[in-house]
């Protein structure tokens, strides 16, 4: 452990004195700041916390993922290509002490670092409010809507498997298929009507009503507390406002549907608001019925002149204060700690086999399809159903090893104040740094200890 | 018998892309070193010494054949704990300055804080780097690297030292202290394999050497025996008259032997290096002569390596009262790097931060140190029973003692 914690005190040194990690230091420092003061949003208080967060944790993500790939892949190629590995694997070390060691002093720095920059942009954010000179009513909506870290609740997934069944079957009878959906697969099909049919129940023509029912909603301080339901509208026709009503009611609508009272208030609301923009309700959590009951009812008033739907995967959902502001922040920062732990395993991974040019090209195209992961594996979904099975079961294996960095995006959390909850964090540390990062560091550890390290020289 | 370097039909193919076999670097090579030698690696460029040597430490696979270093695999903590490694050229981490890097590769050996600053200290002073020891090793000139590569070879103390042309990129001076202390460490009773083309280098120190040419052992054997001519015979005597010379002639034709009579030349490396001392000799202290380099003191005094060991087991020694040969001990004007008030700064600097150690400083080469042979023998004597002790080799008393053969400098060091 002496010797690992020399090599990483040793990559330390070598990242700070090279000017590599000084850069990207320097350009944070400046970058940061600036960022707080410009950041305008959409020109409320709320989103000018917003925008800074969201790009300022971005912004100290990506640099710090690029200082650690190049960090991770030069403290380990330099060595061979300047042939200090000469004079230090000839000292009582292990090869794989040596990587451990550079891994570790990698590791070392982005904590150091991640710290010290996510320190400013929490200082920032919390200091802006102070310095904007924000209203009481505007301190007020930045404590529900931003300081807080809500636990967010989803409508179950509406399962139309039947309906399409019998759709598929009824058009098959008809011999509608090939006119309907030409030249398509079965799956395809199915999925385009499974889609279609999911909409068809979000959607509510003029005067229709939409219900979404939640159980188990437990705020944790029901009288004192909010509910926020956020929404998404989409139009079959776009009004000349791009605005459409919405008549809502929040509550226990049960005794509405058997006519008998109940102690839960409902929440009469009637708004205008954008079309394919989010927007949030705010009602007080006493909405929610006792044995954790909630219903949230929408209906297309006739002030409109359109369909209303709500998109199948963002449509709607009911948020609730569950943790506080820092706890989450720090939980958004493990997350981009995470993956630069992760990219440093990959790093000395590349390294050790590849120069350092081709290593920094290959975890560049890992960081990018992390990056991108979502497209990258929808579109070879369509694909290998195309090609067919072999396809499935070789490149689908690899593309499903590749980390998705998209989906832990702790801005995605931080701007809506979503919980990252620790159960997810859980379950992102187990995927990417017990799985991937294990995986890549064990595979890099064994090529490094039995390749040769000199060079052919005659 | 133990051998402490032993290849058995040792073999490196370098293949090309195809997997064709396409230059045999070593072929089938069976050294046998053994311990407490010093043994020449010999060969053109591109004979396959470095090769060897880089199998024989693990940094190349063998091909056919394998390599045992101190009767182990080479690449094993236990074995590499006790090597130390010069490679063809220092390969140093230019970011660190020469103290980080002794002390980086000290950390290496899992030596503690204490000892690694103790031998960091020495070895610093020894190969002269003491007053640069804190600028980026990057800076460094090529004979400087080579020192301070010396010295991260020699942190852990090792039994077996490997050094790959350890002369390059030294001027005549250095190269004559790096072969002084070749010889001092054999007498320690560490064996030594050196790698060179340089011949005189390898004339000078090696006991036993192999020449190797395509990858093959093209001779190997005693120096002494391999360039010993058996019917021949010299003899070398004073200046005599000619007289005398044509009377010596006579004589062995009566024998009918073939004789030459001239005056013998003197090697360039004595004449090079009497001429740099006698240079400095006569330059006074202050006229800008200033030296970095103490290995003379610690190659010739026998008792310098000692001296690392002795502040390991903190003995108090009273330090450096003797004088070495005038020849190794001179300063190199061209490693010439900090003035001399700078050197004093250092001393006083350096004295203040290890109590321990006492040492005479002060006006430095103004007044140099002329102990009478009779302390210096009596302080060689402790130092070197303090060694054998830590060495476990016992040494005739005194086999390392020189007389003193005029001022040394040694007062000046810090």
């Amino acid at each position: 452990m002496r010797r690992v914690w020399a090599v990483a005190t040793n990559t330390i040194r070598q990242a700070l004195r090279m000017k590599v990690a000084a850069i990207f230091i320097v350009l944070l420092l400046v970058l940061l700041p600036v960022m707080g003061y410009t950041a305008s949003g959409d020109g409320t208080l709320k989103g000018r916390l917003q925008t800074f967060i969201s790009y300022g944790l971005s912004l100290t993500g990506l640099l710090l993922s690029l200082l650690t790939i190049i960090a991770s892949i030069y403290s380990v190629t330099s060595d061979i290509e300047h042939r200090q590995i000469y004079t230090v694997v000839t000292k009582p070390i292990r090869r794989y002490q040596l990587i451990l060691g550079k891994l570790l002093g990698v590791i070392v720095l982005n904590v150091a670092l991640l710290t010290l920059f996510s320190g400013i942009i929490y200082g920032v954010v919390v200091l802006l409010p102070r310095f904007a000179g924000a209203s009481a009513e505007e301190r007020v909506q930045i404590d529900n809507e931003f300081f807080t870290a809500r636990a967010s609740l989803v409508p179950p997934q509406i399962d139309v498997s039947k309906e399409v069944r019998e759709l598929y079957a009824k058009l098959e009878a008809n011999d509608q298929l090939e006119a309907a959906y030409p030249r398509s697969s079965r799956e395809e099909i199915l999925k385009y009507l499974t889609q279609r049919l999911r909409l068809e129940r979000r959607a509510a023509t003029i005067g229709q009503v939409l219900i979404w029912e939640f159980k188990n909603v437990r705020p944790s301080d029901p009288n004192n507390q909010s509910l926020f339901i956020r929404f998404k509208y989409d139009v079959s026709v776009t009004p000349p406002d791009e605005q459409v009503y919405g008549s809502w009611r929040i509550g226990d609508l049960r005794g509405w549907q058997t006519g008998t009272s109940v102690d839960t208030p409902v929440w009469p609301v009637l708004r205008k608001d954008p079309v394919r923009k989010f927007r949030e309700i705010e009602v007080p959590a006493t909405a929610v019925a006792k044995d954790g009951y909630l219903a949230v009812g929408f209906m297309n008033p006739t002030l409109n002149n359109t369909v209303v739907l709500f998109p199948v995967d963002d449509g709607l959902e009911v948020l609730y204060k569950a943790d506080s502001f820092l706890a989450n922040y720090v939980r958004a920062v493990l997350l981009i700690l995470f993956r630069l732990v992760f990219l440093a395993c990959l790093g000395v991974m590349a390294a050790s086999f590849l120069s350092f040019p081709v290593a920094i090209l290959f975890c560049l195209a890992v960081f990018v399809t992390g990056a991108a992961s979502g497209g990258i594996i929808e579109s070879f979904g369509y694909m290998s159903r195309n090609v067919g099975l072999v396809y499935q079961y070789t490149i689908q294996a690899v593309i499903q090893l590749l980390p998705q960095f998209d989906k832990m995006n702790p801005a995605q959390f931080l701007v809506p104040a979503r919980l990252i909850s620790w159960g997810l964090l859980g379950r992102v540390a187990l995927g990417l740094l017990c799985l991937r990062a294990a995986l890549v560091l064990v595979l890099g550890l064994i090529i490094f200890s039995f390749r040769e390290l000199a060079k052919v020289v005659i | 018998m133990d051998y402490a370097i032993e290849t058995v039909a040792l073999t490196k193919v370098f293949s090309d892309w195809w997997g064709r076999a396409k230059v045999y670097a070593v072929d089938d090579l069976n050294l046998q070193i053994r311990p407490n030698e010093v043994f020449g690696l010999l060969g053109p460029n591109g004979s396959g010494k470095t090769t060897t040597i880089k199998m024989l430490l693990g940094l190349l696979h063998p091909t056919r054949g394998h390599a045992l270093i101190l009767g182990g695999d080479g690449t094993h903590p236990k074995i590499s704990a006790r090597v130390g490694f010069l490679p063809e050229e220092s390969y140093l981490y230019r970011f660190l300055n020469a103290r980080e890097t002794l002390d980086f590769y000290g950390r290496l050996f899992g030596l503690d804080s204490r000892t690694r600053e103790m031998r960091t200290e020495a070895l610093l002073e020894m190969v002269g780097l003491k007053a640069v020891a804190s600028r980026p090793v990057g800076t460094y000139s090529k004979g400087m690297a080579r020192r301070i590569g010396l010295a991260q070879a020699l942190i852990n103390d090792p039994d077996l030292l490997i050094l790959d042309e350890p002369t390059t990129g030294l001027d005549p001076i250095g190269t004559r202290q790096i072969k002084d202390l070749i010889m001092k460490l054999a007498e320690r009773g560490k064996t030594v394999l050196l790698c060179s083309h340089l011949l005189a280098d390898v004339e000078d120190v090696c006991d036993r050497i192999a020449i190797l040419y395509g990858g093959k052992v093209q001779a190997h054997g005693r120096v002494k025996d391999l360039l010993q001519k058996t019917n021949k015979r010299q003899i070398l005597t004073s200046a005599i008259s000619d007289g005398t010379a044509d009377r010596i002639r006579r004589i062995l034709q009566e024998e009918h032997a073939d004789c030459e009579i001239s005056s013998p030349m003197e090697r360039l490396e004595t004449f090079f290096i009497n001429t740099v001392v006698e240079a400095q000799q006569q330059a006074t202290p202050t006229s800008g002569a200033v030296s970095t380099t103490q290995i003379g003191e610690f190659l010739t005094a026998g008792a310098r390596q000692g001296d690392i060991l002795d502040k390991l087991v903190a003995a108090p020694v009273v330090e450096r009262a003797e004088a070495g040969p005038v020849r190794t001990e001179r300063p190199q004007p061209h490693e010439a790097v900090v003035p001399e008030p700078n050197k004093d700064l250092l001393a006083k600097l350096t004295r203040s931060a290890s109590s321990s150690k006492v040492e005479p400083v002060g006006p430095g080469r103004t007044q140099p140190a002329v102990p009478t042979p009779e302390t210096t023998v009596h302080q060689e004597q402790v130092r070197k029973n303090i060694l054998d002790e830590l060495t476990g080799k016992k040494h005739p008393d005194g086999s390392t003692v020189k007389p003193s053969e005029g001022p040394g400098e040694d007062g000046g060091h810090a």
